[in-house]
C-alpha cells in the first residue's frame, strides 16, 4: 500500500479538506432549498410565499452549480496535479490566495441571495440587497451589485487557481524535460483552458454591462447581448462541471473496477475535444430568440451535435475499462462479467449508476440540441429534468461516490460505515429516476420550468397518467434525493472526525493499457489546440455578436432595470444634504 | 495512435449517428419548413412601443386571404390582447414584444414557444387545425409575480371568425314627443365583406336590421323609436352584432329621481 497523500502533501490535503468543506456546506443548503421547491411546486408543502419561491431557486442554483461543483473542482484538481505530479505548488501562497477568493466571492454573493429571505431586506449600494434573478441573472431583471461582485470575486479565484496549476505543471517539466504530461495533469490543464476560454465571456456581461448598470453608471443595456455573452460562456460552464466527474471516471474508475484505464491517448483525445467545441455551442441556448437569425442558429447545432462525439468515447472507454476490470477480477462471458464488479463498494456503484444516469441525460440532450424538436421543449419543465440528471446525478452522484474513495486519503481517517454509503447512493439513483420521469414528461406537456405554481386556470392534456401522478413522483424523488444528500454530508462528517483508524484504501493509480507511448505527442501542444479552439469561437461568435451590437447598439435600446430600484445618483444629493443639515 | 479495434468501429458508429441527426434537423428545416425563431423584424425600445403603429394597440388583424397578423405585448405580469382571438385553419403571424424584461410567448401544448425580449420584436408563423382555448403562459422567469402571468388564445372555426367591432351613439335623455335615435357605427376588420344581422332591444321593442360592410370598411346604422311609444321614465336598450353588444339607458321626460347621479 502506498503512503497516504494526507502523509506526503498535508498542506495540499487541508487545502482540499476545506475546499471539500466549502462544497459540501453549499450541497446541504442547496438540498434543503431543493426539497422545499419540489414540495412548493407541486403544492404540497408550501412554507414560504410563492414570490420567495424564487429566492430559494436563486439559492439552489447558485449553491449547488457554482459553489458545490466548483469548489469540488479545485480540491480534486488540486488532488490531481500535486499525486500526477508528485509535488506541491511553486508558492504556496497564491494556492491559498485563490481559495480565499473564491471562499469571499461565495460569501458576498451568498449574503445577497439570503436577505431575499428578509422580510424587509437594508439598501446596500443604493439598491434593495436581493438578488432573486437566478443563476443565470438574465438583464434587466436587476440584482443588488454585490451579488454580481461575488460572482466577479469567485471566478477571478478560479482564474489564479488556473494560474497556480500551470506553474505547478511548468515547474515540473523543467524538472522533467522528455516527459508526457501525466494524463490527471493533462485533464486539469485542458479543462482550465476551456474555462479560460469561456468565462472571459460572463466576465465581459458582467464587468462592461451589468456591473456599471447595477450600480446606474450606466443607464441601459442590449439585453441580447448580454444573454448571448452569459450563453457564450453557458455551455462551457455545463462541461466545467462535468470534467471533475470525467476525470474521475477515467482514473478512478477503473482502479475501481479491478483493472486500468483501457486507452490513455482516447482519453486526451476527448479533453481536447472538450476544448474545442464546448464553446461554440452556447447559441443552441438560444434556439428560440428573436435578434439572433437562423443561420448562427444551424451552426450552434451542428457544433452540438459534433460534441457528442467525446462523451460517446467516453462511454466506450470507461465501459471496456470496467469490463477489463472484471475480467481481472475473474468475471466471464458476454455479460456475466457485469457480477464480477465490486458492486459493494460505494464509490464504485456510485460512479457506475452516474454514468447510467449520464447516459440517459446524453439522449434528452439530443433532443434539446435538436434545434426544431426545441421549440416543443424549451424552458418546461423538461428541462431542469435534463439539468438535474446530468450535474444533478452524472456529476454530483460521481462527486459524492469519488469522495468515499478520497476522503480517507485526505484526512487519514478511515471511512465510517461503507454499507450506508451504499444506501445513499441508491437512493439518489432511485430519486433521481422518480423525479425526472416526472418532469421529463410533465415538460412535454408544456409544464413551465422555474415557476412556483405551474399549474394555471387552464389543464394541461397529460396524455398518460395525471398531473397528481407526475407531482407525486416530483415530491417523492426530490425527498429521496434529501435524504440521500443529508446521508451523504453525514457520513463525510462522522468520517472526518473518525481519528484512531487507518484508511482501507489504496491511492496508487495504475498506468493505462494504452498508455501515452502511444500517443502521439501532438496531442500534448497545448498552444496548438488554444489556438484552434480561439479560430472556432471567433467564427462561431464574431459575426453574431457584431449582427447583435448592430441591431440593438451596445448599450441596447433604452432598457431599464427591473425592479427599479432607488437609483444610486438620485441617492447622492440625499446623503449630501442629510449631512449638511446634521452638521448645520 | 494505436486504437482498439472495436473502438474504431465505435467511432464509425458515433460519426453516423451524429451526421444521422444533422440530417434529421435539416430536413426538417428545409424538407417540412420549420423555421426557427429569427431577427428580420427590427428592435424596438420598450419606450416606443407607444408609438408603434402595429404595438401601441394590441390586436389580431386579417393582412391577406386566410393570413391573420396578431400583435402581442408581454409585460410583468399579463399578455395584451387577452383573450387572443384567431381563426383556425389559416396562417397566423405571431409578432411579440417586452414592455419591461424577458419573458416568453408559449401556447401550452403545441410548439408555439418563443422568447420574448425588450428591444427584440418576436415573429412566428403558426396555423391551428382544432378550435378550442389553449393556455398562454410565459416560461421565462420574469420577477415576483411569473407564476401569475397567464393569457388565453381562442382558436375558433374559420367561418365564425370576425373582427367586427361596434360603437353606439345614443341620447340620455328625450323630451316626450321625440324621436329616440340610436346611430351603431360596424367596423369590419377582416378584407373580405361580411353580412350580419344587427338586433336593437329598446323598452319591450326589438328591431333586426340586415347590414353589410365592407371589408376594412365601417357602416353607421341608424334605428329610432318613438319616445311616446316607450313612455315617460328610464328604458333599458341593447345593440348587439356577432360577439359584440352595448348597451346603457335612455330617460324619456325630465329627470325626476331617476337612477343618474
Amino acid at each position: 500500500m502506498s503512503e497516504l497523500f494526507v502523509e506526503k502533501y498535508p498542506e495540499q490535503a487541508r487545502l482540499i479538506r476545506l475546499a471539500f468543506t466549502a462544497s459540501f456546506i453549499a450541497l446541504g443548503v442547496g438540498a434543503v432549498f431543493g426539497l422545499l421547491q419540489a414540495l412548493h411546486r407541486t403544492d404540497i408543502l408550501r412554507i414560504v410565499e410563492s414570490p420567495t419561491y424564487y429566492t430559494l431557486l436563486t439559492g439552489h442554483g447558485v449553491f449547488l452549480v457554482v459553489t458545490f461543483t466548483i469548489f469540488f473542482l479545485v480540491g480534486l484538481y488540486q488532488w490531481a496535479v500535486t499525486d500526477s505530479l508528485d509535488r506541491g505548488p511553486v508558492d504556496p501562497r497564491v494556492t491559498w490566495t485563490w481559495y480565499g477568493l473564491m471562499s469571499a466571492g461565495t460569501i458576498i454573493t451568498a449574503v445577497t441571495i439570503l436577505a431575499g429571505f428578509l422580510g424587509d431586506p437594508p439598501e446596500v449600494l443604493g439598491s434593495e440587497l436581493s438578488a432573486d434573478v437566478l443563476f443565470t441573472f438574465y438583464a434587466p431583471l436587476q440584482a443588488n451589485p454585490l451579488f454580481y461582485v461575488g460572482l466577479v470575486v469567485f471566478v477571478v479565484g478560479t482564474w489564479l487557481a488556473g494560474a497556480d496549476w500551470f506553474r505547478t505543471w511548468l515547474a515540473w517539466s523543467r524538472d522533467n524535460p522528455d516527459e508526457r504530461i501525466p494524463l490527471p495533469t493533462f485533464m486539469v490543464l485542458t479543462t482550465m483552458i476551456m474555462w479560460y476560454i469561456s468565462s472571459i465571456g460572463v466576465a465581459i456581461a458582467i464587468l462592461a454591462f451589468i456591473l456599471p448598470w447595477s450600480l446606474a453608471l450606466t443607464e441601459s443595456l442590449n439585453p441580447t447581448l448580454t444573454r448571448t455573452l452569459f450563453w457564450y460562456f453557458g455551455h462551457a460552464f455545463v462541461y466545467f462541471w462535468l470534467l471533475p466527474a470525467y476525470l474521475l471516471w477515467y482514473i478512478v474508475l477503473p482502479k475501481l473496477s479491478g483493472g486500468r484505464l483501457f486507452s490513455d491517448p482516447l482519453a486526451r483525445v476527448v479533453f481536447i475535444l472538450f476544448v474545442l467545441l464546448s464553446t461554440p455551442v452556447g447559441i443552441h441556448h438560444q434556439y428560440l430568440d428573436p435578434g439572433i437569425s437562423e443561420g448562427f442558429k444551424f451552426i450552434a447545432m451542428t457544433n452540438t451535435m459534433f460534441l457528442l462525439l467525446p462523451s460517446l468515447l467516453t462511454a466506450f472507454t470507461v465501459v471496456a475499462s470496467m469490463e477489463h476490470g472484471a475480467r481481472q477480477r475473474g468475471g466471464e462471458g458476454t455479460f456475466n462479467w457485469l457480477r464480477a464488479l465490486p458492486w459493494r463498494d460505494p464509490a464504485f456503484t456510485g460512479m457506475a449508476l452516474a454514468g447510467i444516469v449520464f447516459a440517459f441525460g446524453g439522449f434528452t440532450g439530443i433532443v434539446n440540441a435538436g434545434m426544431n424538436i426545441n421549440y416543443l421543449v424549451h424552458n418546461s419543465v423538461w428541462i431542469p429534468g435534463h439539468i438535474h440528471t446530468q450535474v444533478g446525478t452524472a456529476v454530483a452522484l460521481t462527486l459524492m461516490a469519488g469522495s468515499y474513495w478520497l476522503v480517507p486519503q485526505l484526512t487519514g481517517n478511515r471511512l465510517v460505515n461503507r454499507q450506508a454509503g451504499l444506501v445513499q447512493v441508491v437512493l439518489w439513483f432511485l430519486g433521481i429516476v422518480f423525479m425526472t420521469n416526472s418532469m421529463y414528461r410533465a415538460g412535454l406537456f408544456g409544464v413551465p420550468r422555474r415557476t412556483a405554481e405551474p399549474e394555471y386556470s387552464f389543464e394541461y392534456d397529460i396524455g398518460v397518467g395525471s398531473m397528481a401522478e407526475l407531482n407525486v413522483q416530483l415530491a417523492l424523488g426530490g425527498t429521496l434525493l434529501f435524504v440521500s444528500a443529508m446521508l451523504f454530508l453525514g457520513i463525510m462528517l462522522l468520517t472526518a472526525f473518525n481519528d484512531d483508524t487507518e484508511p482501507l484504501v489504496d491511492g496508487t493509480i495504475p498506468p493505462a493499457l494504452s498508455g501515452p507511448e502511444d500517443s502521439p505527442p501532438v496531442l500534448d501542444n497545448l498552444r496548438l489546440w488554444i489556438a484552434i479552439a480561439l479560430v472556432l469561437v471567433v467564427i462561431a461568435y464574431i459575426i453574431p455578436l457584431a449582427s447583435i451590437v448592430d441591431r440593438g447598439g451596445l448599450f441596447g435600446p433604452d432598457i431599464g432595470p427591473f425592479p427599479v430600484f432607488v437609483q444610486i445618483t438620485d441617492a447622492i444629493p440625499t446623503v449630501f444634504y442629510s449631512l449638511g443639515a446634521l452638521i448645520a | 495512435m494505436n486504437i482498439h479495434t472495436y473502438e474504431r468501429l465505435w467511432i464509425v458508429g458515433a460519426m453516423v449517428l451524429i451526421v444521422g441527426f444533422i440530417a434529421t434537423i435539416t430536413y426538417g428545416s428545409v424538407g417540412l419548413g420549420i423555421t426557427m425563431i429569427d431577427d428580420e423584424e427590427e428592435t424596438l425600445a420598450p419606450d416606443e412601443i407607444g408609438e408603434d403603429e402595429r404595438f401601441a394597440d394590441p390586436r389580431v388583424e386579417q393582412v391577406g386571404e386566410d393570413e391573420y397578423a396578431a400583435y402581442v405585448v408581454a409585460q410583468t405580469f399579463v399578455f395584451q390582447p387577452d383573450p387572443i382571438e384567431i381563426p383556425a385553419d389559416s396562417e397566423v403571424t405571431f409578432y411579440v414584444t417586452s414592455r419591461d424584461v424577458i419573458h416568453s410567448f408559449t401556447v401550452v401544448g403545441t410548439n408555439t414557444n418563443t422568447m420574448v425580449i425588450p428591444g427584440e420584436v418576436a415573429t412566428m408563423t403558426v396555423e391551428f387545425d382544432e378550435p378550442g382555448e389553449y393556455g398562454v403562459i410565459c416560461n421565462e422567469y420574469c420577477g415576483a409575480g411569473h407564476h401569475d402571468m397567464e393569457g388565453e388564445l381562442t382558436v375558433v372555426e374559420a367561418e365564425e371568425f370576425d373582427l367586427t367591432d361596434l360603437a353606439v351613439d345614443a341620447p340620455d335623455e328625450v323630451e316626450p314627443g321625440e324621436e329616440v335615435e340610436l346611430t351603431a357605427t360596424v367596423e369590419n376588420g377582416l378584407l373580405e365583406e361580411v353580412e350580419t344581422t344587427l338586433t336593437v332591444e329598446i323598452g319591450e321593442e326589438t328591431i333586426e336590421e340586415e347590414v353589410v360592410v365592407e371589408g376594412g370598411t365601417s357602416e353607421e346604422i341608424t334605428t329610432s323609436v318613438d319616445a311616446d311609444d316607450l313612455g315617460e321614465g328610464d328604458h333599458d336598450w341593447t345593440v348587439e352584432v356577432d360577439d359584440e353588444s352595448d348597451g346603457g339607458t335612455v330617460t324619456v321626460g325630465t329627470d325626476d329621481g331617476g337612477d343618474e347621479s
